[in-house]
């Protein structure tokens, strides 16, 4: 009753409201309202009569009209992005032009902070953003390319050229040992279930990125929240003509740096003798396996809608193709996303469905050494055409390989979601969403049986789900008490996450035609069946409280309480609160200090969590098959059973305890923004596998949260405008960020049962040299006091008389096993400078991207700049010079200093203005990657820099090089490195009319 | 009016009961794994819940353990050719007994305590059921014999060792016992269980332990209880041999090498072996590891071979009788490819395939050097594989029980009972049958170097004799670079490091 009430009292005060200015006498007047810089229409901007509450919303063509009282002398107009600006009411049409807003406490800035958004300018967290404009250009078709130097804390690295490998992202350093480094990725409000899926989704799409740094401001992820979170804002319909849009770009790549191997005359210099291995050739390999790669990528959307209803359509296309021969990514992207409003606006319905269809083609990893091994004296083909067959241990024909081997995915990616809104009063929202996510990967691959290597056919097909069904019901409370604002929000969310997997393997094959099209058309003996299947769930609360005072003080706090199936049962519900606070001076302090615009302070502290490592089943006492047994008197081979693992339910999840201070300032009417962040964070209950005693265990490690690590940086980020002109501006984006990553404790107990276990770790080995002679032997460890993957090395002292190399003054057969010294890969900052210049119609942008301080280990030159490999095996022209006459042995000789400074992208483009057909039209040439300063002598300092494993497999090759070793560049067994590409791209962006 | 009330109402509390039950329950579904409540409930169950211990016995004839058994003796040898096998100086450490706590020598230790640990999981969940299987007591005792194999190779290997018989063992109270006592606790569990073990010798007991499985592993015991204790045991020694030799069920096989061929299941003279599969049981990679590169072409492997483990000049040498078949597991000379005519070449060094015998370093970067070695084909090499073999492992064999018993009727002052069982092994391998002049320890030795080569008894052998006799067998000079140091301590190899770290009772062995 009480409601019905109110909603009568509502309607009749918003009647007043429109009534009683037309009573007194009006006056009507028109105008258009258009962007500064390209004089484009503004649609939807706001004009407002001074003084009163008369107002419109221009048109599609940026026109408005406007009754209003005689006394009105000035209108206010208001647009999203864009300058607030008063113009006096004059007689004729009101031409009003906007200036696009550059400040970063702007004051309608609206950025995501996860169940929610906020003003950029009432944030008490770290949290950065960026929009479309200021995206990276050129030969983007990973989306998180587009970030890449942009933001100060976040470390994008490619881990080399192939347009099949996932780039790790990492926000504020490594947090965890055993656990994902990514940080969550948020789109459109729903969590993807493995950050790497956001790499599928087409660039254009993307509106924008919030990216929350700080635990204060990630902590409502709660135990998904240790890495930080990125939330990802798709394109939207807006009110206004439908509008269609192309965006397109074509280009070509090619390797933009190859290693120095003897061509066939200075083998032959070098080797007097060659005789049975010289087949009159003189081939590059390197180049044998490369190609200029072409990639083209187009996408169409068309948007519009009504004040109720708009919506966005798009379909995509991207054809990448690597520089090494058959690498491919192939990608069809469609997506569709609709808002209603009903109710008189109190409904809000979103919904959107997105599917990404992906088709990769990879090559074997391993076939990268046979380049390096391969004298260039044996040709590629013969003269009749076929392949140049050979064989020996670690060598065979790589185009031959590479050609001939078949490894192909498809990737079927769908994000459906929806979500309703209801505003129950205007303070007072409740709403639900619901999401389901499903990617299905389905690997196939034929490995044909080479001349001369012996080796039996083999073909194979997997299938791998990964599917989840997610939702929450929120409640938002937001209310103004005279300078005070209270927002509240409440929720409850559920997650299942499910996984399985089906593979199929045969060999041996008389017609190798079918390849894997008919799997049990080889040898039975051999056929092959796997299937696995998982499932967890995680189940949540959570709340966040923000005060605003006069938009002045700024307090904010949250807790989170997830409680995961994968936890022990002890532990399986955790807590992670976050309060943070902000003051913002110009309102009172500095409101007299003209250069100053804005200025901020905040402190925040939060507690956030990663659950990454355990596995569904790993708190368990579980069996399964370990291994067959003969059993004679049958004949068979039957399975045996045994326990899988050490379980141990109390596994919880990683804690990330964060502290962060930061400034937030605008300066000199806008020409000064930026931000400084530093933050000192403590992860504990690190988890690992900590080694055992066996027996009574019966395996030798159990995963147990006992280790701690920190982290600890400083984050500044500035963007300036220099110079700004009504022709010529430069606007210069700048960050740098230090990181140092302590590894603190790997030590504790571990009590189960009442009894007590000590799990002690004073040093574990992480990473190791490979190479022929190289086995068995750890060069990279975890240790505490240091930053994680810390080597441990020889040091190389040159060599004696007679070539043979010394460590610390002794050769190896001195001492045969030399003990090292440990010295720290980790870079000391990295930082990223965008530079944008406006001259007219003409845009140059160039961004430059940097590492100080870095280290990684060449394994490569460690192998190949080794001259006691002639005559069978290619050197580089170094080893014949470098003095080195014996065996290669791991030392600090090949941990080389990585530091670079790349230009990462320039762009060059052109706007055409007032065109009949169009709104906009720009087109430009770009190139990325034009340009590296290093003194590293390898392919590139970008490198791996952290370990992961698992990976696409099928016959236990390595097709993406996922089995990376941090700072280890190598090119043995599947380690290789795919070579960096150089990109030259021309492209255009048209909206049509 | 009111009913629709009190209709709202209970709908309302079974939703808002319905989300706190189930929207907030947190099962966890198992679906791949098995709840270990749920398994051993039936035969079938049973049998794979004991066959674990078995499994983990494929590491050991061509894992860590072995390599540690032969490669610090005078028997194999893993010379680094270039670059190829340096590995961190572990190969030569091994040669030169300059042992390391590293994780090569923990790899042996944990293939040892792999097998010692699923057994006592085993019992303790056998033990805990419910309704006991009806051979519970069988398998009770073939189990602990299983153990006691791995616990005797870990105190041979280690000396004194953690003595973990039960699964449920607090872990932080484990030590280590003295070697003699874990000879005791042998000595005790082999002759309360080795009885009641299976006496039939067929298909249903291939691969596993039967009675002379175990009194071949007693005999073994007491054959070097002067090692463990300081006391020799040779009349034990004799007694549990002659349960094995005397009960008839097994023959020397005429054929030596049909020991170890791809198909040596039906060897009669095999007592406990190891079965590796092609298909089913990888784990046996013999051919890959002493074959040079280029030998897949002599024997249709389908992957090149890594060129690591040979032999020396010295092992050839004590095949002093040209007539002896066994020398013939050492390939040496020119090598062909499958048709017997096309000289093998070594592409890389461009020099042909020509396996020499006569190593004079332990690492040379010449491409001659990649050539040295006398390679071992005992385990006949299987095409169609690149490691892998189908060729069943063998751990105990009759051969051996008679140079056991010869070996220890002699040190017991019974040359004539000694002289006998050696003529029997040679007279297998044609090899001219001794006098009682012949009948000498250093001879019995060298006996059992051209019988067991490579077979994982070399280092023990060594140290027997060296402890019986105080020659330096051990730790003697050996050629290449090999010098007598006569220390003793490496008897034993050290604890590994990652042991002493995860179990903080440990004391790493004097001398490391």
């Amino acid at each position: 009753m009480q409601f019905k009430n109110l909603l009568k009292v509502s309607l009749l005060a918003l009647f007043c409201f429109f009534i009683v200015p037309a009573m007194a006498q009006n006056k009507t007047i028109s105008g258009k309202v258009t962007d500064s810089k390209d004089g484009s229409p503004i649609t939807g901007a706001s004009v407002l009569a001074k003084g009163t509450t008369a107002g419109a919303i221009t048109d599609v063509n940026g026109n408005f009209k406007l009754t209003v009282t005689s006394a009105a002398t000035t209108v206010i107009v208001t647009y999203i992005g864009y300058d607030r600006k008063e113009v006096a009411i004059t007689g004729g049409t009101l031409n009003i032009t906007l200036e696009a807003s550059s400040t970063s406490l702007n004051e309608v800035t609206v950025v995501s902070i996860g169940y929610g958004s906020a003003r950029k300018k009432d944030l008490s967290g770290a949290v950065a953003s960026i929009s479309a404009k200021s995206f990276n250009q050129g030969a983007i078709i990973n989306p998180v390319d587009q970030l890449s130097g942009k933001i100060a804390g976040l470390v994008i690295t490619q881990p080399g050229g192939d347009p099949n490998q996932s780039a790790s992202v990492r926000l504020r350093g490594q947090s965890s040992l055993a656990g994902g480094l990514s940080p969550l990725f948020v789109v459109d409000g729903i969590v993807l279930d493995d950050p790497s899926q956001f790499q599928n989704i087409p660039p254009d799409d993307i509106a924008s990125y919030d990216v929350l740094k700080d635990a204060s401001a990630s902590a409502i992820y709660g135990s998904r929240g240790a890495n930080g979170v990125i939330i990802v804002t798709t394109r939207k319909g807006s009110a206004g003509r439908t509008t269609i849009s192309y965006d397109g770009l074509a280009g070509t790549s090619t390797q933009s740096k190859y290693y120095d191997l003897l061509n066939s005359n200075q083998l032959r210099a070098a080797v007097p003798a060659l005789g049975a291995l010289d087949h009159g050739a003189n081939t590059d390999w390197q180049k044998a396996i490369t190609r200029t790669a072409y990639e083209h990528r187009h996408n169409v959307s068309i948007s519009g809608g009504s004040n109720e209803f708009n919506f966005i359509g798009s379909v995509n296309y991207a054809d990448q193709q690597g520089i090494v021969i058959n690498t491919d990514k192939k990608q069809l992207g469609l997506r569709f996303s609709a808002e209603e409003k009903a109710l008189n606006d109190k409904l809000d319905i979103k919904a959107g469905i997105q599917n990404v269809s992906t088709t990769r083609s990879f090559i074997d990893y391993s076939n990268f050494s046979y380049i390096y091994n391969t004298p260039p004296t044996y040709p590629i083909t013969n003269p009749d055409g076929t392949y140049y067959a050979y064989s020996d241990f670690n060598q065979a024909n790589p185009v031959e390989h590479m050609q001939q081997s078949v490894f192909r995915a498809y990737e079927y990616l769908t994000l459906i979601n929806g979500s309703a809104d209801y505003s129950i009063t205007n303070a007072l929202k409740v709403g639900v969403v619901g999401s389901i996510t499903r990617n299905n990967v389905q690997t196939h691959g034929f490995i044909p049986s080479f001349p001369l290597e012996g080796n039996v056919n083999q073909a194979g097909q997997a299938q791998e789900n990964t599917n989840s069904y997610k939702g929450n019901i929120h409640i938002n409370y937001d209310k103004t008490f005279g300078k005070s604002t209270l927002t509240l929000l409440g929720g409850y969310e559920y997650n299942d996450y499910l996984y399985d997997n089906f593979r199929a393997l045969g060999q041996e094959y008389i017609t190798p035609d079918q390849q894997d099209n008919n799997l049990s058309a080889g040898n039975s003996l051999f056929n092959k069946i796997y299937s696995y299947k998982q499932e967890y769930l995680l189940i949540s609360f959570f709340a966040r409280a923000t005060y605003n005072y006069d938009s002045r003080i700024y307090l904010t706090a949250t807790i989170r309480q997830d409680g995961s199936s994968k936890f022990g049962t002890a532990n399986q519900r955790g807590y992670f609160p976050s309060f943070a606070a902000a003051y913002r001076f110009k309102n009172d302090l500095l409101s007299n200090v003209d250069w100053i615009d804005d200025i901020k302070i905040r402190a925040g502290y939060g507690i956030t969590g990663n659950s990454d490592a355990i596995g569904t089943t790993t708190t368990l006492e579980t069996v399964g098959p370990v291994g067959s047994y003969y059993n004679a008197a049958t004949g068979t081979y039957p399975n045996a059973y045994s326990t899988n693992q050490n379980a141990n339910p109390l596994l919880k999840w990683e804690q990330r305890k964060g502290r962060n201070i930061g400034l937030d300032f605008s300066l000199f009417k806008g020409r000064l923004t930026g931000d400084v962040n530093y933050f000192n964070d403590l992860t504990s209950n690190l988890l690992f596998n900590y080694t055992v005693p066996t027996p009574p265990f019966v395996y030798p490690s159990i995963l147990a949260n006992v280790g701690s690590l920190t982290n600890k940086g400083l984050e500044i980020a500035l963007t300036g405008q220099i110079v700004k002109g009504p022709k010529f501006n430069w606007t210069t984006n700048a960050q740098i960020t230090f990181v140092k990553t302590t590894v603190t404790n790997l030590s504790g107990v571990y009590s189960y049962a009442g009894q007590t276990y000590p799990l002690t770790a004073p040093q574990i080995p992480v990473g190791y040299a490979v190479g022929r002679g190289l086995s068995s032997n750890p060069i990279t460890f975890l240790k505490p006091g240091y930053s994680p993957y810390v080597f441990y090395l020889p040091h190389y002292t040159g060599t004696d008389a007679s070539g043979n190399q010394t460590f610390d003054g002794k050769t190896i057969a001195q001492n045969a096993s030399p003990s090292g010294h440990y010295i720290d890969p980790a870079p000391k900052f990295t930082y990223g400078m965008t530079n944008n210049f406006d001259y007219g119609n003409w845009n140059f942008n160039f961004a430059l991207r940097g590492v100080s301080g870095q280290k990684v280990f060449n394994n490569t030159l460690l192998d190949v700049e080794t001259i006691t490999r002639l005559p069978g095996n290619n050197v580089t022209k170094e080893a014949l010079t470098n003095g080195i006459k014996d065996a290669p042995v791991s030392s600090d000789k090949w941990l080389e200093d990585a530091s670079f400074l790349r230009v990462d992208n320039a762009t060059l483009s052109y706007a055409f203005k007032n065109l009949s057909f169009a709104n906009s039209l720009r087109v430009f040439i770009s190139s990325n990657n034009l340009l590296i300063i290093t003194k590293y002598r390898g392919l590139d300092p970008e490198n791996k820099t952290e370990n992961s494993s698992g990976g696409n497999v099928l016959f236990g090759n390595n097709l993406n090089g996922s089995s990376n070793q941090a700072y280890i560049d190598a090119n043995y067994g599947g380690q290789a490195y795919y070579p960096r590409v150089r990109t030259i791209t021309l492209g255009v962006n048209v909206s049509l009319k | 009016m009111k009913r629709k009330r009190i209709y709202i109402t209970v709908c309302a509390i079974f939703l808002a009961g319905s989300i706190t039950e189930s929207c907030t329950k947190l099962k966890q579904n198992t679906y791949s794994v098995v709840p270990v409540n749920n398994f051993y409930q039936t035969p079938d169950q049973i049998a794979a819940g004991v066959a674990p211990a078995y499994i983990a016995l494929q590491n050991i004839p061509d894992g860590n353990v072995n390599q540690m058994n032969e490669i610090t003796s005078d028997e194999v040898i893993v010379p680094t050719r270039g670059g190829d096998w340096y590995d961190g100086g572990q190969w030569q450490g091994l040669w030169l007994h300059k042992f390391k706590p590293d994780v090569f020598v923990d790899g042996g230790w944990s293939d040892l305590n792999n097998g010692i640990g699923k057994v006592n999981f085993t019992l303790s969940i056998l033990n805990g059921l419910a309704a006991k299987p009806s051979n519970y007591g069988s398998i009770v005792a073939e189990l602990k014999v299983l153990r006691a194999y791995f616990f005797f190779q870990l105190t041979d290997m280690f000396g004194d060792i953690p003595l973990v018989t039960d699964y449920n063992t607090d872990p932080s109270k484990v030590i280590q016992v003295a070697r003699k006592d874990v000879y005791t606790f042998l000595e005790s569990e082999l002759t309360t269980n080795v009885p009641l073990l299976a006496t039939n010798v067929d298909k249903t007991t291939y691969g596993r332990v039967t009675q002379y499985a175990g009194y071949m592993l007693l005999a073994k015991l007491y054959l070097n209880a002067q090692v463990y204790t300081g006391t020799p045991q040779w009349t034990k020694a004799i007694t549990a041999l002659n349960q094995v030799i005397n009960s008839g069920k097994y023959i020397l096989q005429p054929n030596y090498f049909d020991n170890f061929s791809t198909n040596n299941d039906g060897s009669s003279e095999n007592i406990f072996v190891v079965p590796f599969d092609k298909v089913n049981i990888g784990g046996n990679n013999w051919e890959m590891q002493t074959l040079h590169y280029s030998s897949n072409l002599t024997f249709g492997l389908t992957g090149q071979p890594w060129n690591g483990f040979c032999s020396t000049a010295d092992v050839l040498n004590k095949y002093t009788d040209p007539a002896d078949a066994r020398k013939a597991q050492y390939l040496v000379g020119q090598q062909y490819a499958a048709d017997g005519l096309t000289p093998l070449q070594d592409p890389q060094a461009n020099l042909p395939v020509i396996f020499d015998p006569n190593i004079t370093s332990l690492s040379d970067a010449s491409g001659l050097f990649r050539m040295k070695g006398a390679r071992n084909i005992k385990y006949h090499p299987e095409a169609g594989t690149s490691g892998g073999q189908s060729n069943d492992m063998v751990i105990f064999r009759l051969a051996d029980a008679y140079l056991m018993l010869a070996e220890a009727s002699l040190q017991n002052g019974d040359a004539a009972t000694a002289l006998v069982n050696v003529n029997t092994v040679r007279a297998r391998a044609g090899a001219a049958a001794w006098t009682s002049e012949d009948v000498t320890l250093p001879n019995l030795l060298d006996e059992r170097s051209r019988e067991l080569g490579w077979e994982g008894w070399r280092r023990n052998d060594l140290i027997r004799y060296q402890v019986a006799t105080g020659t330096h067998y051990f730790t003697g000079a050996r050629t290449p670079a090999k010098v007598d140091d006569g220390d003793t301590h490496t008897f034993v190899f050290p604890i590994p490091s990652p042991e002493l770290i995860s179990n903080p009772n440990l004391h790493q062995n004097p001398g490391y």
